[in-house]
């Protein structure tokens, strides 16, 4: 615990748990007064729709939170130095060598996934979904107040990307990757010697015994018939949730195209935390190996 | 096509052909023609100081390289993770190289046994010098996974 | 005494001078508050009357206006930080240990920055999750989403190529795996899939180009020193420009009235 104490308190590690308390507070807080606006008539928000001028009202609360903000950041600095380590060294590596902290979920991805996936495909989908939000949610209600009734959908995968994602690999990744990125536990101390066997295995071999290599070092072409199908399968149940569904309002309204941008989405997003799970109960390392490329 | 319409087309493009021309331009700058980094050959002292069956660490601060001796020969590996580019450690006890960065492992020989990295660590050329050093030319790199290891100056054959 | 402070105030307010410069008086009128909107570029930024929710704390968290005073913040301490700092190999990391030790108040600038950059990432991602649970990018503000997206991004780069500046261990080994992704990119990468086969090499792709060599070196340095002081937050001001303007011309902060949609 001692050892947790000693992380947490790492001058560029407390903004993470700064983060975490806040998220969690903010989760808990944004979910009680959707849930409380879904119990009434009229939401909290309708109620205060009342105009009021600016001056003094709005300008008095952003110039009181912007004193509270500089006070707390005034007293941060002067409490806390930022770190400043050796000079740059490009021969020693230290260990663990970390991104900075809000790319750790992405780092951590890299034990999963090769690097064009992790650190490429991964982060652009991202963007390009973020960006896509507002054209594929076609929800009209939960306009500018709080809900949860109206939107489950839409809040639960958000909250679930951002939360258990996001925001948990970065926690992964400072508070439990120790030297050689091996998992360490809290009151664990970081050995820097420690070995952990992490002999991988393919996904193909592990269920079905099927080597991704011949004896030739030569791709087996059933291994990639097979890993072909597992992924093929995974996107196909977008299509057949689509065909299951095809007569019902929501989707008919959503239309075909944003239907498999939604589906294209959610599924790879479902599947990282799938991979993860592979990857640290059974040590599997790739599903499909092509020579081109690896998932 | 009418000649208003023609114009039209005509100075539309030639506005964006200007324009690419100047995005193109503007990467082009970017990459440099010159680069002030350590020459790529290097000379690595003479086979007889070098202890059979040993990896030799000499050569790792100043030019990431690797140089093992082996009963019959040297062969130079690039001390750049094949993951992400860190430098990964070798670890005389446990007898394998391991990264830091993200846990890959990998036999003296180079070829990765464990963690995320997609393959081996490279070889680089290395040759005997006409004064009997060795040279070690880290722009030529030799593969694993491209049967490239078993190419004349992928290792030295050196009694 | 306090008469002659407020008869010196009083002709002070009647000079030519004063009265150019404010234009109105300071009488708490219905007609003065609109003015003080009204009359002020800054405080244009905002409407002259607002939904009353605007102004619950519990409803914005404040996260957006907390970002751009962060951002503020940024710049000053930053350009401040500048007059001590060169981009230079030999000098960075010499300049950064001078800073620490021997210049007035440099200790409290430099760890300014470095919070306020680390607190602004928080903001700006829970300022991006308030939006979305209160649905405030729907109709019509789905574009001033898109562009909050490009403002996150923009944020992230910000702060990753300030990372690389004081030139120790910490900056160039985060730079070094950050960038080696760059290596992974289909393609225009190396390493990429496809990218060997279109003739990317070590010193030609994507990540050569962004690093100005074929490792993290002092022309990254340079590089991301520019990236980080002009480029970047040049774009960003571009943006924010738009980002605020268009939740302007909907209404203010916390947009539409929601009273005129049906619940």
């Amino acid at each position: 615990m001692e050892h947790l104490l000693k992380i947490m308190t790492k001058p560029d590690n407390i903004p993470i748990v700064l983060m975490l308390g806040l998220t969690i507070f903010y989760t808990w807080f944004a979910a009680r007064k959707g849930l409380k606006n879904d119990r009434q008539e009229v939401s909290e928000e309708a109620k205060q729709a009342d105009k009021v001028q600016v001056w003094p009202y709005l300008v008095k609360v952003e110039f009181l939170g912007a004193l509270l903000v500089m006070a707390i950041l005034t007293f941060w600095s002067f409490g806390i130095d930022a770190p400043l380590e050796q000079s740059a060294n490009p021969t020693l590596t230290p260990n663990p060598s970390k991104a900075p902290w809000y790319f750790l979920g992405l780092q951590e991805m890299l034990v999963y996934f090769d690097p064009w996936i992790a650190g490429v495909l991964v982060p652009s989908l991202i963007v390009f979904g973020l960006c896509a939000i507002p054209y594929i949610d076609i929800n009209p209600k939960g306009n500018g107040y709080y809900t949860f009734k109206e939107r489950k959908f839409a809040i639960l995968t958000f909250e679930f990307g951002f939360l258990l994602l996001w925001v948990s690999l970065i926690v992964l990744g400072t508070f439990f990757r120790g030297p050689g990125w091996n998992i360490f536990m809290p009151w664990e101390y970081w050995d820097t010697h420690r070995v952990v066997a992490l002999v991988n295995v393919d996904f193909s071999q592990f269920f079905f015994g099927v080597p991704t290599r011949l004896v030739d070092d030569t791709l087996n072409p059933m291994a990639m018939l097979i890993g072909s199908f597992i992924v093929l399968g995974w996107y196909s149940l977008g299509v057949a949730y689509y065909i299951w569904k095809r007569g019902t309002p929501v989707i008919r309204k959503l239309g075909s195209l944003r239907y498999s941008i939604v589906a294209f989405l959610f599924l790879t997003m479902m599947a990282l935390p799938i991979k993860v799970i592979l990857r640290i109960a059974l040590n599997i390392k790739y599903i499909l190996v092509t020579p081109w490329f690896n998932i | 096509m009418s000649r208003k319409n023609f114009l039209n087309v005509a100075g539309w493009f030639a506005f964006f052909s200007f324009l690419a021309t100047a995005v193109v331009g503007a990467i082009r700058l970017m990459v440099p023609r010159v680069l002030y980094e350590a020459p790529s050959a290097f000379k690595a002292g003479y086979p007889e100081d070098y202890i059979v069956g040993k990896v030799n660490e000499n050569y790792k601060d100043e030019y990431r390289v690797w140089i093992v001796r082996e009963i019959d020969g040297f062969y130079a590996l690039a001390a750049i993770c094949t993951h992400l580019g860190c430098t990964p450690r070798w670890l005389s006890l446990e007898k394998m190289f391991k990264c830091p960065c993200h846990g890959s492992g990998y036999h003296k020989d180079g070829v990765n046994f464990e963690g995320p990295t997609p393959r081996p660590l490279e070889r680089l050329k290395i040759t005997l010098a006409d004064d009997g050093q060795l040279l070690v030319d880290r722009n030529i790199k030799f593969l694993y996974e491209k049967q490239e290891w078993s190419k004349p100056d992928a290792y030295l054959n050196y009694g | 005494m306090l008469g002659i402070v407020e008869q010196l105030r009083d002709k002070m307010q009647r000079t030519e001078v004063y009265k150019s410069i404010f234009r109105h008086s300071y009488q708490d009128t219905q007609r003065n508050r609109a003015l003080q909107i009204l009359d002020n570029v800054f405080l244009h930024l905002h409407p002259v009357r607002i939904s009353r929710h605007a102004t619950n704390i519990g409803f914005t968290w404040g996260m957006g206006g907390i970002t751009f005073l962060l951002f503020i913040i940024l710049t000053v301490t930053g350009v401040i930080l500048m007059f001590y700092y060169r981009p230079a190999a030999e000098y960075a990391y010499d300049d950064m240990k001078y800073l620490m030790n021997d210049v007035a108040f440099g200790p409290l600038m430099r760890n300014m920055h470095r919070w306020a950059a680390h607190a602004m990432v928080i903001t700006v991602m829970l300022h991006m999750f308030r939006v979305f649970l209160t649905g405030s990018y729907k109709a019509p503000r789905q574009f001033n989403w898109v562009i909050g997206v490009f403002l996150l991004t923009l944020t992230l780069f910000l702060s990753f190529t300030g990372y690389l500046l004081p030139w120790d261990q910490l900056a160039i080994w985060a730079v070094t795996v950050g960038t080696n992704m760059a290596r992974a990119t289909p393609f225009l990468g190396s390493e990429g899939p496809f990218g060997p086969e279109l003739g990317m090499r070590i010193d030609n792709d994507v990540r050569f180009v962004l690093l100005g060599g074929t490792q993290v070196g002092p022309p990254t340095l340079l590089r991301f020193y520019v990236l980080h002081c002009i480029f970047l937050p040049l774009i960003a001001a571009v943006l924010m420009t738009v980002h605020f303007w268009r939740i302007r011309k909907d209404g203010g902060i916390s947009g539409p009235d929601v009273s005129t949609k049906k619940f």
